[in-house]
């Protein structure tokens, strides 16, 4: 007894897990392109990155302030709205809820900022780099694909604007950047996601990007 | 499909990003332990189910996935307004003020 119990310390202590993309078994870094003119949609899972959900009362002065200092940046309170800033991006999901996207390293750091500003004011600050992943789609025909796969109109979507919507099934955070499109959503979503947009974009000439 | 304007997103949105939530307004028993059956029966079950103006709840599922209220005509589905909740309930008391 005494002897199994010390295998299973010694095997806790060699734990040590890496975070493995939730697309891994399409091996899309193999397959990446050079993104260029001759294919009409273009879609690759971004690398990992720092997701935080924060919650709290945008009604109130407080929150808002406390916020402000931790992030250096206002959180967007019009709905439907993202900024960028000096560590990523910050997205208006709900009227008390928003995402931070900023990178791996600087994750905890920018976590325990806020988790410290907001003590003692009600507010959530909840850690999703492990359940969260961004598929990012380009090309001319990005728009044409991702309508087959969203009710959403996608004529509405201007830059910047963020809004959930359906995705087939599921419900994605669908984003308009400066050069595509972008879908925030949860890791177990990313298989079904990414055969949907394959299929969906396929018509109209479909690669894996070399977003780097 | 209905086209539903959530007043948190602020944008029509199509009906497939909503769950319906049932009829609006129905007063939770203050104190449900002293409710007989027929009563707690009578908040669980029934609802009005009319042909004409309805308040009904829905959640915005796959956006801001809060609840909003719509007054919808159930014969011809004509939509006559979407609201929060509590926005909604002035709407609805008006309009009982003024029946
Ligand atoms: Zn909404």
């Amino acid at each position: 007894m005494a002897k199994s119990l010390s295998n299973i310390e010694l095997n806790l202590n060699q734990f040590s897990p890496i975070a493995q993309s939730a697309l891994q078994h399409f091996n899309l870094s193999a397959r990446q392109e050079k993104v260029s003119f001759e294919k009409g949609v273009w879609a690759n899972e971004t690398p990992p990155a720092g997701y935080i959900r924060l919650r709290g009362n945008a009604q109130n002065p407080v929150f808002l302030a406390a916020t402000q200092a931790a992030l250096g940046a206002h959180i967007p309170c019009l709905a439907c709205t993202s900024i960028k800033t000096e560590f990523g991006s910050l997205y208006w999901l709900s009227i008390d809820e928003w995402l931070i996207v900023t990178s791996v390293e600087s994750r905890a750091t920018l976590q325990a900022k806020l988790e410290q500003s907001l003590t003692g004011i009600h507010s959530l600050v909840a850690d999703q780099s492990g359940g969260m992943t961004t598929i990012k789609v380009l090309g001319k025909h990005a728009a044409d694909a991702l309508s087959h796969c969203t009710v959403y109109d996608l004529h509405a979507l201007n830059m910047g604007k963020v809004v959930g919507t359906s995705f087939g099934k599921l419900s994605v955070f669908l984003c308009a950047d400066h050069d595509g499109y972008r879908l925030l959503f949860r890791r177990s979503f990313a298989d079904y996601i990414w055969r949907y947009l394959e299929r969906a974009a396929e018509p109209y000439g479909f690669a894996i990007a070399n977003l780097s | 499909m209905f086209v539903i304007t959530c007043p948190h997103c602020c944008e029509a949105r199509e009906e497939e990003e909503f769950h319906y939530e049932g009829e609006a307004f129905i007063a939770r028993p203050v104190d449900p332990e002293a409710e007989s059956d027929e009563a707690w029966g009578d908040y669980l079950f029934t609802k009005k189910n009319p042909k004409g103006w309805h308040w009904e709840m829905w959640n915005h599922a796959t956006g801001c996935r809060k609840i909003l209220v719509l007054k919808r005509n159930t014969a011809n589905h004509i939509i006559a307004g979407s609201w929060t909740l509590s926005d909604a309930r002035k709407e609805y008391d008006n309009e009982r003020a003024t029946a």
